[in-house]
Formats: C-alpha cells, structure tokens, sequence
C-alpha cells in the first residue's frame, strides 16, 4: 500500500512539473485535453486502483473476523478508568488485573466492555483495535504466535490517566495456561 | 456596442451618489451598525485570523511538550484541555468563519451584484461568532476549558466524569457559532441563486459560486446533526436526561454518530471552498480557462453528497458489523474519485496554460505536493484492517494537518495574496511573502512526516506524555522544532499581508488579468461595490468585454438610477439570469448587534446558572426580531420600477416569493434535517440502546390526537387562505384566526404528551418524548409569534403582502407536518404495543 | 430552482437509499428485521431495490429534458455518477459476511 501510494504521490508530481514547464506558445482556452486529463487520469485511474484496493482491505478483513473454530479461548476484557480487569470463563472466578493471560497459538476471543467511559483494547503486536464501550460487548479474535509478553494499551483518550492507562499480554504455552487456569497467576 | 467618447464625469458622479447610498457611518459607531460585506467581510477575516493565531499558539505548547519524553512543561490536565481547545479553535473558530469571511467579501463581485442578500442577517452571524468565539477563549484563559477531546464523547463529557463548566462551554459556544454559521449559510445560498448579473446563468457563474453554493448548502444539511447532539449533551448534563447513560436507556454511540454525520462532511465543508479558490486562481496564473468546467462541478456536487455517506469511518473500531464497515469502507474510497477529477483538472489546466510562478502560485504548489500525499494516506485510512491499527495514533493526527492545513491553509494563503489588491487596492512588493513560503511548506513536511512515522511506531494521539526507550524520542524532537520553524513561517505571513494591508504600493484595476467579475469593480472595492449591476454575456465576462468596467461605471448596467435614493440590487431567475425582482437592501442599524447580544446572551447565561438571565434574553430576541422585520417591511406598495435598460420590475417584497421566502426555506432545510436527526435518534436508540424497551410507553388518549390532526390541518390551510386572500384583495381576519386555532391545538397536543410522562430523566425514551414534543410547541409558538406580526401588519393598515403570508405559510406548513410525525413517533409504539 | 433539484436528486437518492441499505444492515443483524427473510437475502433484495429506483431517476432525468442544456448535460454525469456510486457501494453484500 505505501510503494503504490509512493507510486502515484510521484506520478501526480511528475504530471505537476511537466505541466509547470510545459511552455506553449499560445495558451489554449479550449477543452481539448478531457480525454486524458479527465476521463483516463481523472476517473478510469482511480477508480481501478481503488476497486483493487478496495477488495483487497475488504478480503483482509474478512480472514480477521473470528469465526468458529474448535480450540477456541474466551476471555473478557472490562475497562474502567484506569485499569483493565480480566476474566476467564474457563476458570470462573479468576480474574486479573493489568494483566491479561491467553494460551499462545490458539485463536483467542476477547469480550470487551467498559464499566465507565469509552476505551479501546489495543494489543499492536496481536491486532487492530476495538472499542470498549459501556452497554455493548464486543468481541476481538486474537492470537498470539509464540508465548511471551505482548504490551498493550487504551487507544481512545479517557481522561487524566490516559497516558498510563495500559496492561500486558501474557501468552502461555500449553502447560503453563493448563496451570495458569488452575492455580491462578504465578 | 457603438464608439462612445468616455464620459467620466458621469462615472464620478454616480461614484458620488452612491457611496452617499451606501456608505456606513463614519464614526467609529459605523462598526456596529455597517451591514455593508466589504466592512462585514473584514471584521470576520481579522477576528479569524486572530482566532488561527491563538490555535496556533496552542499547537506550539503541544509540540513543545511532546518535544522530549517525561516532560515536565504541563500535567495532564493542562495537556488535556491545551489539545482540545486546538482542535476546537481551529475547526469551528478559525476554519469555517475564515472562508465564510471570504465568501462575504468576495462573492457579491464575483455574481456581479452590490451586496449579499441578507445584509443584516451576516452581521448578526458575525457578532455572534465574536460573542461566542470570545467566550470560548475566556473560558480558556480561566483554566475552564473542555478537556474532553474536540469530538467530546459521551460519558467522558457527561456531567459524572466531566463535572465543571469545561464541556458546558465547548457545547453552549460551539452551538452559538454554529448558528452564526447557518445563518451566514443561508445568506449565501440565496445570493447564489437569485443575486446575480443580468444574463449569469448557472453555466456562466464563476466556479467559486458553484463550490460555495454546494458548501453553504453542506453546512445547512450537516450542522443540524451536531446541534442536537449538543442540545442532548446539555441537556443530559444540567437537567440528567439521560440520553447516552446506558442504565436509563441511553447509548454513547449515539452522540459519536451524530457528531460523525456532521465531522465527516466537515472536512469537506473547510475544503471545498478552498478547492473553490484553486479553481479560481490557478486558470488566471496560468493564463489560461479551467479544464473541465463541468466536471468539477459534477464533481464539487458529488463530493458533496458522497461526505455524508462516511462518517461510520471514524467509528471502525466501534465494534459495529463487517459488513456495516464495508459499505462505508467502500464509499470512503469512493470520495476519491470526485477529489481525483478536481486534481487532475487543475493539473491538465496548468498543462494548456503558461504558468507564471506568482505568489499565489507557489502556495497553490504547496497545496498540491502537501495534498496528495493527505489524500493517500486518507485513501489508506478508508482500509479498514489499517484503520484499525492507526486509529487513534499520530499517523491519523499527521493525516488530517496533512489535508487540512495542505488542501484548506496554503489555498486560503494563496487566496488572500491574490484578493489582496481588490480588497486593499494595495500591492505585494516585499520579498518577504516568498521567505516564509519556504519556511512554512518545508518545515510542515518535516514536522508531519515525523509525526506520521511516530504514529506508525504505534504513539497514541492525546497522551500527555511518553516514557523513553519506544524510539520515538528522536522523530518527536525533530517534528517539534520544525514545528516552530513552521509557526515562525505563519507569523512572517501574517505580517507580510499585513505590511502590505497598510503601506503596499498603489496599482491598477485587474493585475492578474483575471476574467471573472470582481475584477471589474473599483479597487479598493467600494461599499457599493459596482454603480451598476452588469450584463454579462459569457463565462468569462471580461475577455468577453475588456471595457466592462468602464461601462459598468458609467451606468450602462441596470439599476443605475440613483433617484430612488436607496440601496438596490438585482434578482435574477436562478437557471438564465434573467431580471426579475428590484431588490431592496437595508440601510445601516443596529438592530443585528442587539439581536447578537441578546441571543449570546441566552446561550451562555446558563453556563453561570442564570437560567431566567438565559430566558429573559430569550424573549429580547423575539423583541428586536420582531422589532428588526416590522422596520425592514415597506410601508407602501410601489408597483413596477424603472430597472434601467427599459426593465419594469416588481420590488422584491411585492412579489410572490421575497427574499425572505428563500431565506426561509433553506431555513427549513437545516430545520428539517436537525428534526430528522431528532427521528434517527429516537429509533437509534429504540434499536442499538441497551435497557429498551422502556419499561412503560405513552399511550394516547382520543382528544390529543384529533387537537393534532385537526390543528395540523388548520395550521396547513389557515395561512394558505390567508395569502389568498391578501392577493385577491379579501379578508383575512378569519384565514389568521384558524391559523392561530391551529397552532394552539397543536401546541397542546404536544403538552399532553408531556403531561402524560412528566420524568424526562427516567429513561431515554421520556427524554426523547419530551424533545419531540418541544419541537412541536416551539414551532408552534413561532407561528403564533408569526400570524401575530401578520396581524400586526393588517391592523396597522400598511397592509399585509402576499410575500409575507407566503412566508408564514411555509413555516406552518413545517410546523403541521413535522408535528404530526413527532407525535405519531410518540404515540403509534403506545397504541400498538 | 427546479434545475438545482435536478442537480441534487441523484446523489440525494444515493445517500438515502445508502443511509437505508445501512439501517437495514443494522435492524437486520440485531432485531431480525424482517423476520421472514434471510439477512443476506434481505439485504440483496434491499439493494436491488436502491440499485433500481437510482437507475429510474436517471431514466427520470433523461427522459424529463431541461431547457438549460448546461444542467442537462450536468444532471445527467451526476445521475449516471450516482448510479455507478450506488452499484459500487452495495457490492460487500454479495460478498462481505453478514452480521460478523
């Protein structure tokens, strides 16, 4: 996406500064010249690359949504100002704060919701964006590829604890998730 | 045209009568009671400016503050309100009144005509832009400020998590510079349809006329969104209706689509006249005509539309369906076909041209490699997988300086070194305007090109502060001193217009070799503006007829009579340009002042409390409204004038359809869209809201629904009998009296429905209850308000005009049907459930 | 007047019947409305609808001529603009997952 943005910034400069030193001996008040400037640059160009661009982003987001599938994790994510708790259906009653625990390599679905303002659960490293909004539960397919710490954060302002208002990921290997949901965090 | 010998003394002494015509007061008082645009049109490009200097200054205590990690130079509460009075002060108190001060300025020379066609209406916006503008900064420098973010979600901004005055002042503020906006707007929109030069038709209007006819016509349709979603907001916070408290029935997503519907066309709203501008200039630089003149038109009017179908864009990470985002996904990359026509036209315009590397020039230069690059990166933005890692970073904080200050402040700059001769009859001689171009575009580049990179690196938009070690600390550094080479940029602009403002050289009339008609007016452009109205056979009036001027100067226009010792202009039919209507102008007061003071007065009143202040003031601006349309109406009828060049036309208030029936239903535009967000909401809610259905509903009774039905129908013919009836020379008693019967019965249906569920703050679905009935009772009362100035007229014995009770009787017929679906909206989930 | 009319219409049935195909989305995912009908074959039916009525307001156009050739020529890039615009925006129905 950034090389083909790269491309066109540099065709429309290119087109800018030869039109900048094109000289003509006499300037033409016609409106010879629809054809090209028009029709091909002005509609037929953009509209082919952005249809392709288009079904592209529209495909990539349809293979992010989460889908049923068997080894499935469901976790929830409850916002409030400024903290994260976390709960896991699989153990009822755990919960953690600041801290949210998934098994690596499995397809994880987060509930998210607020318990005051608007939020937004953001794991960069994991995947996009989504809000947690009070009254509404929405649901983010995540899935970390090896286990390890992942930072995220708030990404909608909140107030005055913004900036320090964010919690880590903490992806497991099979083991250690089997013992997180028994015993807790280590 | 035959060979005339000049005859200036002509010329002069029509110079004479009319600067006595239309001169405003020469005392310093004169700047409260000019209505004139060139005094109206400067007042508003000064207090503008002021306003983009003082978000300037907020941008560099922003930058100044990211510039290292851990810095100490503010908190977070100070960050917080510092952010959000920059975004606020430059969107609503800088961006949208500085063009709409050009347009006042320059639009009335560009149609050919004398003045805007609500002179005193423009005067009333721009105070209360001041008013409000003014208590804004106040509040600012009190250390009362939003802290909100300028889009101020609900429930951060709600009383419980915002409590203080802060977000009561961007509401109560915001709101009053929004009415100044559409009132500007609908003075603009009835300019361009019916105040042109004799033989303008609408293929022959310059292109500024199209783009700023489409924009007055976005800001009628997508303000109103915002309006409401500010009415729900205060009246959440100072009464608890609990419009966005989930517990009670509300949904924060409600105001985040209202102030999308309204953000999105926004940004189209500040761009658009700036395209205006490009299209404007650029052709006169390159010696040459537009490409495409068409197109761009399709092109300005399809923009328009296609910017009301994204505002989900901002909302991608929602959480609302794919299948939600990819409609908008796909209407998002849409918008880039219109804008893409627009780019290239001018390219390809260029490309015919010879193009001289003017001032203007080199901004519009700026406008295109800083641009297309916003544009790209929107294009990106519309990709939802992307969005949803970018949003809320810096890279969308880069992307939207990229359009807006590429694509609105460096056309706008361009702009005003190019009006400056026809708006100060001096001209640019210093070096200096180029020194601070090479200042500003490079810097602006660097400083957005770090902060786009910064984003990439994952840096959230709105935190105070960042801890070392992300590698952002480097792009941040950079991005913040070449930010300060770019405001010392701005500065050095500022100051170049201003050094020629006052002491430029003197030149002559059309240095540019512009074609289009503000170029024919005196320079300075006198308060008259031209001493009479031209005929124009073309597009390109003067390569048509390089004399023009001198013609128009000498009177060979229409309504060169000064005899009838007033100020007059033309109205044209809106597709051919033909004569139609003598249009007479009011003369200097101080009644749109007083209106502006009484209605600021009413909107901020209750940021202290002072509600019976807020309604006191209330009933003055129904006194001097009143005060203000009785002293405008004419006292006797006149019949047909002498136009000039043999013309015999009908005043405007004598006609069927004065200005004031234009004015009124572009009015209603906005007044229908602000009500059918009213409906959007109420079934928003009734759908998304969680806690619905409410646990009880209204259920109607008999007799409220046959007062609205029956009221409705009275309301609806009342006032039609009564124009009727003033045309065919009859009574109109009895037409008024059903009127008023009808308004009344309306009125009191919408009571009950009031009476009927008297805890507004119970739940979402009684607050909306009692919003709809207040639509129905306060355009009620403005029709009662109405008839009663009608019947005012008919007792006095000037007599009524068919124009005025035309006039009330498309309020009414507003009034009845817009009643009836708000309260079928009340009652029918009742009757039924 | 009637001219500028001409002019707004079709991008005017555009944003309503995008504003419709959209509120159908949403009534449809989450209330079931209609009930009878699949979601996506709701939606397919809603924008063949939309689809429909912004290809007869272009016959509209062409068929009811202004007498100003100008708006004529600019009505009708705009109504068969509106009707590319409308085609374009519908598309995700066909392929796009419903309410996922």
């Amino acid at each position: 996406m950034l090389a083909g943005s790269l491309a066109i910034l540099v065709l429309v400069l290119a087109l800018l500064i030869a039109a900048l030193l094109r000289r003509p001996a006499q300037s033409d008040d016609s409106e010879r010249g629809t054809g090209l400037w028009l029709w091909t640059l002005g509609l037929a160009f953009p509209l082919t690359t952005l249809a392709a661009l288009t079904v592209y982003g529209l495909q990539m987001g349809e293979r992010l949504l989460p889908r049923d599938t068997p080894d499935l994790v469901t976790v929830t994510a409850e916002a409030r100002q400024w903290a994260w708790t976390f709960g896991y259906p699989d153990a009822p009653g755990l919960a953690t704060d600041g801290v949210l625990h998934i098994p690596a390599g499995r397809p994880v679905d987060v509930q998210i919701t607020s318990r005051d303002v608007v939020h937004s659960f953001w794991v960069p490293r994991l995947a996009g964006k989504l809000d947690a909004l009070p009254g509404h539960v929405n649901v983010l397919r995540i899935e970390a590829p090896a286990p390890g710490t992942y930072s995220g954060q708030t990404a909608e302002f909140n107030g005055a604890g913004y900036a320090g208002h964010v919690f880590t990921v903490q992806a497991h290997d099979p083991a250690a998730w089997v013992r997180f949901l028994q015993e807790g965090p280590p | 045209m035959t060979q005339k010998p000049p005859r200036r003394g002509t010329a002069l002494r029509l110079h004479r009568q009319l600067e006595r015509i239309w001169s405003p007061d020469p005392r310093f008082r004169g700047w409260l009671t000019t209505n004139n645009n060139n005094d109206v049109g400067r007042l508003f490009l000064a207090v503008a400016t002021l306003f983009f200097v003082i978000g300037g200054l907020l941008a560099m205590l922003i930058r100044a503050q990211l510039a290292t990690p851990g810095s100490a130079f503010m908190g977070p509460e100070a960050y917080n309100q510092v952010f959000t009075m920059h975004g606020t002060v430059m969107m609503f108190l800088f961006a949208i009144p500085f063009f709409e001060a050009l347009a006042v300025l320059l639009l009335p020379g560009m149609l050919g005509t004398r003045d805007l066609a609500f002179p005193r209406l423009g005067v009333y916006g721009l105070w209360v832009y001041i008013f409000g503008g003014s208590a804004v900064i106040v509040a600012m420098l009190m250390g009362l400020s939003p802290d909100g973010g300028w889009f101020m979600y609900p429930p951060l901004s709600s009383a419980a998590f915002s409590p203080g005055i802060g977000a009561d002042v961007w509401l109560l503020g915001i709101t009053s510079i929004e009415v100044s906006a559409i009132a500007t707007a609908v003075e603009i929109v009835v300019t361009v349809l019916r105040y042109r030069a004799a033989g303008m038709s609408l293929s022959r209007m310059p292109i500024f006329a199209w783009y700023i006819l489409v924009v007055a016509v976005m800001i009628l349709t997508a303000f109103p969104p915002m309006i409401l979603g500010s009415l729900l907001l205060e009246t959440e916070r100072a009464l608890g209706w609990p419009f966005f408290q989930v517990e009670n029935g509300g949904d924060p997503l409600l105001w985040q689509h209202l102030f999308w519907l309204f953000g999105h066309p926004e940004v189209y709203i500040i761009f658009l006249p700036a395209a205006g501008m490009i299209a404007t200039i650029l052709p006169v630089m390159a010696r040459t005509t537009l490409l495409g003149y068409g197109w761009v038109v399709a092109a300005a009017v399809s923009l328009a539309v296609l910017s009301f179908g994204l505002w989900v864009h901002h909302m991608f990470t929602t959480g609302i369906p794919h299948l939600g985002l990819a409609f908008f996904s796909a209407a998002s990359t849409l918008v880039a076909v219109p804008t893409s026509i627009m780019i290239f036209s001018w390219i390809g315009t260029l490309w015919k041209g010879r193009v001289q590397m003017k001032l203007p020039m080199l901004w519009l230069l700026g406008f295109f490699a800083t641009f297309v690059i916003g544009g790209l990166t929107g294009v990106m933005l519309a990709i939802v997988p992307f969005n949803w890692q970018v949003h809320d970073t810096h890279f969308v904080v880069a992307h939207l300086h990229y359009v807006l200050i590429g694509g609105y402040v460096f056309p706008m700059i361009a702009a005003v070194y190019y009006f400056q001769p026809l708006l100060t009859g001096r001209f640019h001689y210093f070096r200096l305007g180029a020194v601070a171009f090479w200042l500003v575009v490079p810097a602006f580049h660097i400083t957005f090109l770090a902060v786009h990179v910064v984003g990439l690196l994952g840096q959230r938009r709105r935190t105070w502060t960042y801890d070392e070690g992300q590698g952002w600390e480097l792009l941040n550094l950079i991005a913040s001193t070449a930010s300060f080479v770019m405001a010392i940029g701005f500065a050095l602009v500022i100051l170049d217009i201003g050094i020629t403002t006052f002491s430029g050289l003197r030149g002559k009339r059309n240095p540019w070799g512009a074609t289009t008609l503000e170029w024919a007016a005196p320079m300075p452009s006198p308060a008259y503006g031209f001493a009479s109205i031209p005929i124009v056979r073309g597009r390109y009036p003067l390569t048509d007829d390089p004399d023009l001027p001198q013609r128009i100067a000498r009177g060979e226009g229409y309504l060169a009579d000064t005899s009838r010792n007033r100020r007059e202009a033309l109205i044209v039919t809106t597709t051919t340009g033909k004569p139609l209507q003598v249009a007479v102008m009011p003369g200097n007061s101080a009644l749109p002042i007083l209106l502006a003071v009484v209605t600021s007065t009413s909107f901020l009143a209750p940021l202290v409390q002072a509600y019976w202040l807020s309604a006191l003031a209330l009933v003055g601006v129904v006194i001097v409204a009143l005060v203000w349309v009785w002293t405008t109406a004419p006292r006797q009828s006149e019949g047909l004038v002498d136009a000039g060049h043999g013309a015999r036309l009908p005043v405007a208030a004598e006609s069927p359809d004065p200005p004031g029936w234009w004015g009124s239903l572009f009015l209603l535009v906005a007044d229908g869209v602000h009500f059918g967000s009213l409906m959007f909401g109420y079934a928003f809610l009734w759908t998304v809201a969680p806690n619905w259905p409410p646990p009880s509903y209204l259920v109607p009774t008999l007799l409220p629904v046959l007062l609205a039905l029956g009221g409705a129908a009275a309301l609806a013919a009342g006032p039609r009998l009564a124009a009727r009836a003033v045309a065919t020379g009859h009574r109109t008693a009895l037409a008024l009296v059903l009127s008023l019967f009808g308004a009344l019965s309306l009125a009191t249906a919408a009571a009950s429905v009031m009476l009927a569920r008297q805890d507004p703050a119970g739940h979402a679905y009684d607050a909306a209850l009692w919003l709809l009935a207040g639509h129905v009772g306060f355009h009620a009362a403005l029709a009662v308000i109405m008839l009663g100035y009608l019947a005012l007229r008919r007792i006095s014995g000037h007599g009524l005009r068919v124009g005025e009770a035309r006039i009330v009787s498309l309020w009414a017929d507003f009034t009845a049907a817009t009643g009836l679906v708000a309260l079928a909206a009340a009652w029918l989930p009742g009757t039924f459930a | 007047m009637t001219n500028i009319l001409r002019l707004a219409l079709p991008f005017t049935i555009w944003l309503i019947g995008f504003s419709a195909i959209y509120a159908l989305q949403g009534l449809t995912c989450s209330r079931h409305w209609p009930e009878e009908l699949e979601p996506r074959l709701a939606l397919i039916g809603g924008a063949a609808v939309f689809v429909v009525i912004q290809g007869l307001a272009l016959a509209a156009l062409l068929a009811l001529q202004s007498q100003s050739r100008f708006v004529q020529t600019a009505a009708t890039i705009l109504g068969t603009a509106a009707l590319a615009a409308a085609l374009w925006t519908v598309l995700p129905v066909l392929t796009i997952t419903v309410c996922g």
